[in-house]
């Protein structure tokens, strides 16, 4: 398993490669996960909410219901890769986006207002779909507090760079 | 002295943990820890506009939301001396049924279910239960539309106002839901089928029949909301008199309230409710329930689950009728307040249980707001079970590992939300 780490200031292009990489044939969908009231923590869903404008189909938030939108996928035919976008704490500067792919994954206990992401990239794999993790490291967490400059900048580069790859399989 | 913990107790929302003191072989104590902070909603509502409270409490939890903003708006109604129109009242429990749908689903088969086949959790289940898997999922996603179709949202929705509804769900959307209720019966099913055909440990039945409390749905119906509590021994009472026998009182080693009825612990939830109002029941579930009730299920906690599988069936067998009465109606206006002074208490069942919101207005302002979840009311209920069950396992032999699961599966049946149940500070002063 090799993870991708992109640090704030890194070439744009070696983010696109190794996204390029992961993703295997078929289309690409985002799913983007958090909670936009909490700062950073929405980076994920800006990144979806944004690629969703040009890209309705292929793109999707925690507000279109997450485990509904990963069993539609796992019905759909053909190969497909599925990136969750995601803030997290991964110990590192504000902004770093990590990549983990499908075996990196780690299972996590469900609760009762969370089913983990570890699920339901199993059940995308049994259908032949590809998945991985694109982790964005945060700042701030604080309740209404908007997002930081460095989050700020690696949620637009997120949306150029999935935007030109979901661009293009989409032609 | 000996300590036996389960540090943070899994696949429950919040943060708890189980505390069993044993000296020698004895079981000195078993306690559900709650360190989930608190959370002061009813101090934060003070001095707020009714329809601003309704908006805020629903924020105590991101599961039961709508349970928690029907409970308020009820409240708020009755201290308003409001009388909201009937579509209201059919919306409102067309929505209740989705609550009931997404979060039954996703307890019973993905939460308590792995514990009882030997999983350590769903994921690991998939392998050997795919399709079970995603036909919780597939239950969830339709729990999740039914809230959104008439709360406006997934999660937070903002429709549901006090009066009446903000916007009503149309012909086209209600007409899918039917349409889907019909095709979803079997998977339905199909939870009652699996939780019904498993052994249910006996370490966990106490001796004698339990106390069990749900309101008494109006009309003699099977439903989520009601004005009179059923206690199943045969008593009831009217909700606005929750005090007498709720009956909070705080403990040291937890941030939630704990309630006892008579001085002894009760219990809420599906199975309160279908020992309760199981003779109201009809069609399919009304069979399931005449099948799979027994008298353990008075003694044993753990029929909880299989409790919440046949409400699974229940909801989806009422669909069809609630979408086509709320499609027949037309949009009523929103009923206007007839007072600015006054109180009320409104009580539904929230998928885990007996949920209150008793307000008290004062020109038009909250003065008084008084919160009592579910799991708060249980928590009681849960230390005396483990208690008994530690004891039972350790006199025959078990192992550690075995008391720490059997524990746990004793408290998640009882699908505790840690979240909700934390709204108490304790002030110490020296």
């Amino acid at each position: 398993m090799h993870k991708l780490r992109h640090a704030p200031g890194d070439p744009e292009e070696v983010l696109k490669a190794a996204l390029e990489g992961v993703a295997g044939p078929g289309p690409v969908y985002v799913l983007g996960l958090g909670y936009a009231d909490k700062a950073d923590d929405g980076a994920g869903v800006l990144v979806a909410e944004t690629l969703k404008k040009p890209f309705p189909n292929h793109s999707f938030s925690e507000h279109d219901g997450v485990e509904g939108t990963v069993l539609d996928i796992s019905e759909k035919e053909g190969p497909a890769t599925v990136f969750f976008v995601d803030a997290t704490d991964i110990r590192d500067a504000p902004g770093t986006i990590m990549v983990v792919p499908r075996e990196g994954i780690k299972e996590t206990e469900i609760s009762t207002h969370r089913v983990p992401v570890a699920l339901m990239a199993s059940i995308l794999g049994r259908e032949g779909k590809g998945t991985a993790v694109v982790c964005v490291q945060v700042k701030s967490l604080e309740f209404r507090g908007g997002l930081s400059p460095e989050v700020s900048t690696a949620v637009e580069l997120l949306v150029r760079v999935f935007g030109d790859i979901m661009g293009r399989r989409d032609e | 002295m000996k300590e036996l913990n389960v540090p943070a107790l899994a696949r429950v929302e919040g943060d708890g943990g189980i505390t069993v003191t044993l000296d020698g072989k004895k079981v000195k104590s078993v306690t559900l820890d709650v360190h989930e902070g608190p959370r002061l909603i009813e101090q934060l509502v003070r001095g707020m506009k009714p329809e601003d409270d309704v908006n805020v409490v629903p924020r105590i939890c991101a599961i039961c939301t709508l349970s928690h903003k029907f409970a308020a708006i009820r409240g708020m109604e009755k201290a308003l001396d409001i009388t909201p129109p009937e579509k209201a009242d059919l919306t409102r429990e067309l929505m209740m049924l989705g609550e009931n749908i997404e979060s039954n689903s996703l307890h019973t088969m993905l939460l308590a279910l792995p514990d009882f086949l030997g999983y350590p959790s769903a994921v690991a289940m998939l392998n050997d239960y795919t399709d079970d898997v995603k036909r919780a999922l597939k239950l969830k996603k339709f729990g999740n539309h039914i809230m959104e179709v008439t709360s406006g949202r997934i999660v937070h929705g903002e429709n549901p106002i006090i009066g009446g509804f903000g916007k009503y769900p149309g012909k086209k959307a209600l007409e899918e839901i039917k349409a889907k209720s019909h095709e979803m019966i079997p998977d339905a099913a199909r939870v009652v089928e699996l939780f019904a055909s498993l052994e249910i440990p006996k370490y966990a039945d106490v001796d004698s029949d339990k106390v069990f409390m749900s309101v008494s749905a109006p009309k003699k119906k099977f439903h989520l909301y009601g004005d009179e509590i059923l206690v199943s021994n045969g008593k009831d009472f009217p909700a606005d008199d929750y005090k007498k026998f709720t009956n909070e009182r705080v403990v040291p080693h937890s941030f939630a309230k704990r309630s006892k009825y008579n001085d002894k612990t009760f219990m809420v939830g599906a199975n309160a409710r279908l020992i309760n109002m199981g003779k109201r029941l009809d069609g399919h579930a009304a069979d399931l329930f005449k099948e799979h009730f027994d008298k353990r299920w008075l003694r044993n906690p753990l029929y909880n689950n299989l409790a919440q599988a046949i409400e699974i069936v229940w909801a989806m067998e009422s669909l069809p009728d609630a979408c086509d009465k709320v499609a027949s109606m037309d949009d009523p206006p929103t009923e206007q307040p007839m007072r600015k002074t006054g109180s009320g208490t409104g009580a539904v069942e929230a998928p885990r249980g007996t949920l209150y919101h008793h307000y008290e207005l004062k020109d038009g302002l909250v003065d008084v707001a008084d919160i009592i979840t579910p799991t708060a009311q249980n928590l009681d209920d849960i230390e005396m079970h483990m208690k008994l069950a530690a004891e039972r396992m350790l006199a025959e032999g078990k192992k550690d590992d075995e008391v720490r699961l059997g524990l746990e599966m004793i408290a998640r049946a009882y699908d505790p939300c840690i979240s909700c149940a934390t709204h108490l500070v304790t002030l110490k002063r020296f």
